[in-house]
């Protein structure tokens, strides 16, 4: 294919975003911003701090701001960038080509919640804990948990999941219809509140997940949950991973609805025991379990699965119900990030993404840890065991180059080990900037049909530019 | 044999392409009645036949599109799975491709999710005759635009189906049906009370002052909900294989074309609106389907289903003059026909089945 001058991204020229930053600041005064430590603060999200400076940065109040800015943005090809909070992984909210960051954080209304119908409607911004806050007293709650509190808006333009998708999906499954700013500055619906979705194509499924480089969605249409009647929560040690693992697979076989189930390998729990001063427990494998029901139905599961659990020499089990010995325990699992970071004051860490089919779990997870072993770098394993989604973290030293790369290279054969057994180099974090190789590697001649998408929604290529799909043409 | 059945359709759809003629993608023809008049030549997908692989350890089957859904129900329930959605058999011979491709679940959509829901992965034949292949086997992934939930529902229009991953599950241990004699307006309400508490119900219908809803799982949910709900207990004759392929009494007038049978898809809340007609009602009050006795105004009922956060749809009837789907906004329409130009450019399959002009 010959490429026209549209499929070379590049930085804007200086004049264009002079005039476009003059512009902005007529219409939005001091929602504008242009100094170095706020531009610094949009730059990155969390992962790898390699930063990218937007040019400017907006906060808009709604719809009709968010296509004014992308109408603005379009005339002169400069590249626009939603952002939420900042809690992305893959470098997603990075400004590879400067232009202008639409932060999106002073739209964060929850704008209905029909208790009825199990749904609400948020603006973007909202962030997940918020809206669990203003659904208090209804019964009703949010279950999607990818740890951070995000916007709603970032976690359905990267298709979030978290600890309890086996039960409850991931925002592929739970986002009803979105509001879209489309690359020409078009206000665009999707879905509808109806449960099927909505006549001609299921534009809500391209645009979550598509980080934000088809259009900007500024409102999500979300489903409800009723709160569980009964959660309980429990831990069990196992004398090795094909022990967990096996335990897990047996449940899933058997259609019990465990919330949440997630595996810590030997060095991750030693991290966690240290960090959390987690008591009696060993640096074992270890199944962190959450179940949500009925009482009678919690006290079936639970001990269902503690049977299992005995059946391939997992320990007993250690319960928590009350609320508050739930909450400590589930803080060791998500405080699991800081307790690696702990092992090695002065390093920096970054996770990999892979998720295999179940059956294969076992398997990658014993020949990385096995390639781990080679590399002499530390990367203990979180994994969320009952979708075959595990996270190894890596710690690196940030001022040797050589110990980087060496992360890197490990990083990449984790996912194209994923791959080669049949999964995928996410299955949560999305690709942003950091895996466009591994995409291909995954989908070969699918990503250019991917390709001929973005030039088709945006054909400047000035949405989110340079993440998700590799564009030829591009540095 | 499935790389040559395989090779032979691509080329089939290169020289159609390079004639810009039309083709009709078609399995077993059990959804003929669907969408708007079909045009072109057949091209039938039932030489791309069988399971390629099923790992009930995983709760995921991969079959080829012209594989006859029975052989894939068979097939898990043999391991002590089903397909969640409880996708819809319009007769003898519905195979997988086209039950993905017009979106279609059954009773339990309510409660376990869409067709949608459940595709994983999918192989296509774009436009140009080119094989692709979007998603995967596992629940999980993020990697790029999800493509493959994408071609539920897009009637063909987009890509002709070669390969679908499901995602399954184990079947309930226990089901069963529960009926109660009420009006519409208050089974409207009721299922919606019982819909956001912790009860199992994997399926309602309301039809002729009656609600029935299903219950399924665990032995004792299953029991106290039965207790909570009341009513009685229906035994053999509940409707949902009825329903789900549309063989009830209710559907027949409409199925044997002497009657036109509209699906209004709307919030589960909307309130019962007498259209001058026969009324069914499922999927906790989301679905109505419709056969009026006098020809409705179209407009009107599409205007009433919007109101009510939804659409309508022409479903089954001898006249579509009013098309078969709900008109879209110029703005979505517009996204639509980019789409339709990335994956077929030049307009020859499916052409005009989901909308005039694409």
């Amino acid at each position: 294919m010959t490429e026209s001058a549209d499929d070379v991204r590049t930085r804007p020229a200086a004049g264009d975003v002079a005039a476009l930053t003059a512009r902005l600041r007529a219409d939005y005064g001091e929602r504008v911003v242009t100094s170095h430590a706020v531009r610094e603060q949009h730059g990155h999200g969390e992962g790898l701090a390699d930063a990218a400076l937007p040019d400017v940065v907006v906060f808009p109040h709604g719809n009709e701001e968010v296509a004014a800015v992308v109408r603005l943005c379009s005339a002169t090809r400069i590249p626009v960038i939603a952002f939420g909070v900042g809690t992305s992984l893959e470098g997603h909210v990075a400004a590879l080509y400067g232009g202008v960051c639409l932060d999106l954080s002073q739209m964060n209304r929850v704008l209905e919640i029909n208790a009825e119908d199990l749904d609400c409607r948020a603006q973007a911004g909202v962030t997940r804990e918020q809206l669990n806050a203003e659904l208090k007293g209804t019964g009703l709650f949010f279950p999607i948990d990818p740890g951070a509190n995000a916007t709603l808006g970032g976690m359905a333009s990267t298709r979030a999941s978290g600890t309890n998708a086996v039960r409850y999906g991931t925002m592929r499954e739970n986002v009803l219809g979105l509001t879209v700013v489309t690359a020409d500055g078009r206000i665009v619906r999707t879905g509808s509140r109806a449960r099927k979705s909505s006549a001609g194509y299921d534009l809500t499924r391209l645009y979550v997940g598509a980080e934000g480089t088809l259009g900007i969605i500024t409102e999500v249409q979300l489903r409800l949950y009723g709160i569980p009647e009964a959660i309980s929560a429990a831990v069990c040690q196992f004398p090795d991973l094909k022990s967990a693992v096996d335990t897990v697979i047996v449940a899933t076989q058997l259609g019990i609805p465990v919330a949440r189930v997630e595996l810590l390998d030997g060095v991750q729990m030693d991290a966690c025991i240290r960090y959390s001063r987690l008591d009696g427990f060993e640096a074992r494998p270890t199944l962190f379990f959450e179940f949500h029901g009925t009482e009678a139905g919690v006290r079936e599961q639970a001990q269902t699965i503690q049977s299992l659990a005995a059946d391939h020499g997992g320990s007993a089990f250690q319960w928590a119900s009350a609320a508050e010995d739930r909450s400590r325990l589930w803080k060791a699992r998500h405080n699991a990030y800081y307790a690696v970071l702990a092992l090695a004051p002065g390093r920096q860490a970054f996770a990999t993404d892979a998720c295999v089919p179940i059956s294969r779990l076992t398997e990658c997870v014993l020949e990385t840890q096995a390639d781990v072993a080679t590399t002499g770098l530390v990367a203990p394993i979180v994994g969320h065991v009952g979708d075959g989604n595990f996270h190894l973290v890596i710690l690196f030293d940030p001022g040797s180059a050589d110990e980087r790369a060496r992360a890197e290279a490990l990083a990449r054969r984790v996912s194209l080990r994923a791959i080669a057994m049949g999964g995928t180099c996410t299955g949560e974090h999305g690709i942003g900037v950091h895996k466009l190789d591994a995409l291909v590697a995954e989908h070969g001649d699918a990503v250019s049909l991917m390709q001929t998408i973005k030039r088709a929604l945006d054909p400047h290529d000035i949405m989110n530019p340079g993440k998700t799909v590799p564009m030829p043409g591009r540095g | 044999m499935a790389e040559a059945a395989l090779a032979e359709l691509q080329e089939r759809v290169r020289a159609a392409a390079a004639e810009r003629r039309p083709l009709r993608i078609r399995g077993g023809g059990t959804k003929d009645f669907y969408g708007q008049a079909l045009a072109g030549e057949v091209l039938d997908t039932r030489s791309l036949s069988g399971i390629v692989s099923y790992e009930p350890t995983e709760l995921v089957v991969t079959a080829r599109a012209g594989t006859p859904l029975s052989e894939i129900e068979d097939a898990l329930a043999a391991r002590g799975q089903m397909l969640a959605f409880e996708p819809p058999h319009h007769g003898d011979g519905t195979t997988l491709g086209g039950v993905v491709a017009a979106g279609f679940s059954g009773p339990r959509r309510a409660s376990a999710g869409a067709a949608r829901d459940f595709v994983l992965g999918v192989r296509i034949v774009d436009g140009s005759g080119g094989a692709l292949a979007f998603g995967g086997r596992v629940i999980k992934n993020v990697a790029g635009f999800d493509v493959s939930r994408l071609m539920c529902g897009a009637l063909g229009t987009l890509g002709v189906l070669t390969e679908v991953s499901l995602k399954c599950v184990p079947r309930p241990r226990v089901e069963t049906t529960r009926v109660i004699d009420c009006d519409a307006g208050e089974a409207i309400r009721r299922i919606n009370e019982w819909g956001a508490k912790p009860l199992p119900i994997s399926a309602t219908c309301h039809y002729a002052g009656r609600l029935w809803l299903r219950l399924s799982g665990a032995a004792a949910a299953v029991q106290s909900a039965a207790g909570t709900i009341g009513g009685s207990d229906v035994g053999a004759s509940a409707p949902w294989r009825g329903l789900r392929d549309q063989v009830h009494d209710f559907f027949r007038p409409a199925c044997e074309g002497r009657a036109t049978l509209w699906r209004l898809s709307v919030s589960s809340t909307a309130p019962w609106t007498d259209f001058g007609g026969d009324m069914l009602i499922e999927w906790g009050g989301a679905l109505r389907w419709l056969i009026p006795r006098a020809p409705v105004d179209a407009a009107a009922l599409r205007a009433w289903a919007q109101q009510h956060g939804g659409h309508a749809t022409l479903y089954r009837g001898p006249d579509k003059s009013a098309g078969a789907f709900q008109p879209l906004s110029p703005a979505v329409l517009g996204l639509h026909q980019r789409l339709k130009a990335v994956f077929d450019p030049q307009g020859v399959l499916n052409r005009g089945r989901l909308y005039a002009g694409f």
